[in-house]
């Protein structure tokens, strides 16, 4: 009956098109916060903010577009091929199992594992959470302590939040200014009853290589399981599960020109892991990971997994002299530029760049041509400086000033000049205006300054 | 596999590529398919090996219908401002 009133109502509702808005609001928000694009040929406006054309991409960290051939496998997945790979009863369903279990071994190969040890989800951040929810919980009678550090990715630190509010012990170790971690720190912070290491790869904002091998030989020491966050380092440096000896692994698909929406997480075989599912169901990927596998998703990950294996030697030499061009290119022309983490262990598609003496707000407003970011993502909201930077001991103004610069496979010697020539006007205008930056050159120590408030 | 390929087939597959690179209507991906187009035939310039310089050659033909097709497929969804580097170019 209330069913029945509902649909009159909205039935009635849809015959009234100017109340739809009004009355509908309640029931979703989703259509109320999506924003006006306006796009015409002359340029977009957004936000107020108008553009004569599409800006530059420089945040390959945030995403990368699909590389289209990788879209060129998708797409017949999403045309005549649509079966559910777990039928087992028609071609349909062969078919898609055939193409499922190929993507498995493209992925493993790029990481030197073996099919079997690869487990289809949404993302790195449901590998992240089945890795250390899922560990902790299975081997919870006699592990009782989780070590990971104070720069990972929010959903690692989340989890293990999560963890703490359920009665299970962390260690955050911190980083050294560089952005690694202190090796001997580690090796005092495993005690009997640690369940897991948690050390990403390759940080997501500052693109520090974490020196896994090491990482891993300490674990095996202890015969403490290892987990990483692979998102970042996947198809960009060479990753064998073997050398490093990684236990689980988080793996994602956009950020290597793959689609949005799939993910992978390695689980070792040999000594085996094991963890508690979080969601249950149709017992799909061995019970681990429940819910119909998106064929085409996969095979576009897989696609993009086998591409990323013929093209990282070509994509690295290009990627490092695109980063090159970009830091002298920015230092040639002004000074008080500091690169952020480590400059030799250091992923060079991601360079993380602070500009004293500038507000990192009214940059990048200033840089709307060039589309980069402050930092990560899923914390570009808040105006609060990144806890990774602070991490590093970067200072508070340092850390308000950092613009990431993500290089990709398809940026261009032209976009690279245009985003200098475009950062650097900006910077010195605000410099112009900037008190701080005229004392600095008067030769004032600026730290040296008793401000009264504060 | 077939023997190696003609100076005069490799030259026409080298020429559809970037006939059909230049289709691509996203500057990225244009520009991509240029630079490696390029820089692909110039590193197997000396291919001597018979069934590597074959393979090589399959290589590029199957990548060639991939062009064709996806030039086809963003064409239909290009959007209606241009990138920003294509702009201050023209």
């Amino acid at each position: 009956m209330a069913s029945k009133l509902i649909s009159t109502a909205i039935r009635r509702n849809f015959l009234k098109p100017s109340t739809v808005p009004f009355l509908l609001r309640p029931y979703s928000t989703a259509a109320a916060a999506v924003e006006p694009l306006e796009e015409e040929s002359s340029g977009i406006t957004m936000k107020g903010v108008k553009i004569s054309g599409r800006p530059l991409y420089l945040d390959m960290q945030a995403t990368s577009p699909v590389d289209p051939r990788v879209l060129d496998a998708m797409l017949p997945f999403y045309l005549s091929r649509y079966g559910n790979p777990h039928s087992r009863t028609h071609l349909y369903g062969w078919e898609s199992e055939n193409a499922v279990e190929a993507a498995r071994t493209q992925i493993s190969t790029l990481i030197n594992a073996s099919p079997k040890e690869i487990i289809f989800t949404s993302g790195a951040t449901e590998s992240n959470n089945i890795s250390i929810k899922g560990v902790m919980h299975f081997y919870k009678d006699k592990k009782r302590h989780v070590i990971t550090t104070q720069t990972e990715h929010k959903c690692v630190l989340d989890s293990c939040r999560h963890l703490q509010q359920e009665g299970f012990e962390i260690t955050y170790l911190p980083v050294k200014p560089d952005g690694l971690v202190d090796l001997e720190k580690l090796r005092e912070s495993i005690r009997p009853d640690t369940g897991l290491v948690s050390v990403m790869m390759v940080n997501n904002e500052i693109g520090v290589i974490q020196p896994m091998e090491e990482i891993g030989r300490i674990c095996k020491e202890f015969n403490v399981p290892f987990h990483t966050d692979a998102a970042q380092a996947l198809g960009k440096v060479p990753i064998d599960v073997d050398k490093m000896n990684i236990s689980l692994m988080s793996l994602s698909g956009h950020k290597i020109y793959g689609p949005k929406g799939v993910g992978a997480l390695y689980m070792r075989r040999r000594p085996r892991i094991r963890v508690e599912p979080q969601m249950n169901g149709g017992g799909q990927e061995r019970g681990i990971r429940s819910g119909t596998v998106p064929t085409p998703l996969v095979v576009g990950f897989g696609a993009a997994c086998e591409l990323a294996m013929k093209e990282m030697e070509y994509d690295g030499e290009r990627i490092n002299a695109l980063k090159d061009r970009l830091l002298n290119g920015i230092r040639g022309k002004i000074d008080g530029v500091v690169v952020n983490g480590s400059e030799e262990s250091r992923y060079a598609g991601n360079l993380n760049l602070s500009f004293a003496f500038v507000e990192g707000e009214s940059l990048l407003m200033g840089l709307k041509e060039v589309a980069v970011s402050s930092g990560s993502a899923c914390t570009s909201a808040s105006l609060e400086p990144s806890y990774v930077l602070r991490a590093l001991g970067v200072d508070e103004d340092m850390a308000h000033t950092s613009i990431r610069y993500g290089i990709g496979r398809f940026t261009t010697e032209e976009e690279i000049d245009k985003a200098v020539e475009l950062t650097v006007n900006q910077v010195v205008k605000l410099r112009e205006m900037s008190p701080l930056y005229e004392m600095y050159k008067d030769g004032i120590d600026i730290k040296s300054i008793q401000w009264s408030q504060h | 596999m077939g023997s190696a390929p003609t100076r005069s087939e490799v030259l026409s597959l080298f020429r559809s590529l970037l006939r059909t690179a230049r289709e691509f209507s996203d500057y990225n991906v244009r520009e991509y398919t240029k630079r490696r187009t390029v820089d692909a035939f110039r590193d197997n310039r000396r291919l001597s090996n018979q069934a590597e310089a074959a393979a090589a050659f399959a290589e590029g033909k199957s990548q060639l219908g991939v062009a064709k097709r996806q030039a086809v497929v963003y064409s239909l969804y290009a959007p209606k401002v241009k990138s920003i580097m294509e702009i201050n170019h023209s």
